[in-house]
């Protein structure tokens, strides 16, 4: 019972950090440190990505096809990896997105509910 | 301005990937940590603050290490395995094993034959040992272009000896210790020298031939593209 609600945890987590990913990059390709700066600036500070949570889901992400990552930044400057958002992230953005606002319609649904 | 590359290679130690994928990994949580520690100090922050700063970004890197392995290899462990490894190696094998086959052609140039008083006579086939140079050198490139890293390349090059002879190497003891509980006669002179001419030699052959290819690894697969 534990393990199921870990695992339940774990998925949840990695689905909304998915989003927020996939959700960033929909505006436009960004390098690691950016995404992690836009994502806490636009959740006004709610979510925040360290290296564990950001690069290994990145990477995976990444794996499946629906973010690009490529070295950019000018000759004998500093490069980045900056990460653009595939045809098949662009397809997942928009399930993600709907699965996501159903799940908070429900949970404030739920929520209304109980307090009644 | 702390080394962030030699930070996060230390910190992070060797990862079970190819090793311009290790780079490029290597470089970009760099940069990462690099971007914190920047903006810290930007931010008014002193130069002790601004470190903790980047390395709070990554408190477990035993965890991050395994979580990105996990996340690169998730499709395919055996793709890197298959890659720097099997591929390579059933070349080296199977040109081996050809080179062997055309040598045991009657059309062929006759094997050296050495007759000795105990024990079945050994044929040494120079010619196959004169291809195996070649055999190893073109295992040892395939590994490496794969992104192989030494043990990889080493173990691909070694093919054709642990793949025909690693088998009998292993009965052999016993082949030995049976023979002298019976015969009281181990055939330790024969053996010795099957040993050489089979294992040893073919391996050194081998090696030789693959030996310009175990150099130069990560740094000349590092991407050009990713430096500072």
């Amino acid at each position: 019972m534990k393990e199921h609600t870990i695992n339940i945890g774990a998925q949840v987590k990695r689905g909304s950090a998915e989003l927020a990913i996939l959700a960033v990059l929909a505006d436009g390709p960004l390098h690691g440190y950016e995404i992690s700066k836009r994502i806490e600036r636009q959740s006004h500070g709610l979510l925040r990505f360290n290296l564990a949570s950001l690069y290994p889901l990145l990477y995976r992400m990444e794996k499946r096809g629906w973010v690009s990552g490529n070295w950019e930044g000018p000759a004998g400057g500093r490069q980045r990896r900056y990460y653009r958002l595939g045809p098949a992230g662009k397809r997942r953005l928009v399930p993600l997105r709907e699965e996501w606002g159903q799940l908070f319609r429900a949970l404030h649904t739920l929520a209304g509910v109980n307090h009644a | 301005m702390p080394d962030w590359r030699a930070i996060a290679r230390k910190r992070l130690g060797p990862l079970a990937l190819e090793a311009k994928r290790q780079e490029e990994i290597v470089i970009e949580l760099a940069g990462h940590l690099e971007d914190l520690y920047s903006d810290a100090l930007r931010q008014g922050r002193s130069h002790t603050e601004a470190l903790q700063s980047a390395f709070s970004a990554a408190s477990d890197w035993d965890t991050l290490r395994r979580e990105i392995e996990s996340a690169v290899n998730e499709e395919g462990i055996m793709n890197y395995r298959v890659k720097t490894l099997w591929l390579p190696g059933a070349c080296t094998i199977a040109l081996s094993g050809i080179v062997l086959r055309l040598l045991q052609n009657p059309s062929a140039p006759s094997p050296h034959v050495f007759w000795l008083r105990q024990g079945p006579p050994l044929i040494v086939y120079w010619q196959w040992f004169a291809c195996l140079p070649l055999v190893g050198a073109i295992g040892a490139y395939w590994s490496r272009r794969a992104g192989g890293k030494l043990l990889e390349r080493a173990l691909a090059v070694s093919f054709p000896v642990l793949g025909t002879m690693g088998l009998p190497m292993l009965i052999l003891p016993f082949m030995l210790i049976f023979r002298w509980l019976v015969h009281r006669d181990a055939l330790l002179v024969p053996s010795a020298l099957l040993l050489l001419i089979w294992v040893v030699l073919p391996e050194a052959a081998l090696l030789v031939g693959a030996l310009p290819f175990f150099r130069g690894a990560a740094d000349e697969s590092r991407p050009a593209a990713a430096s500072h």
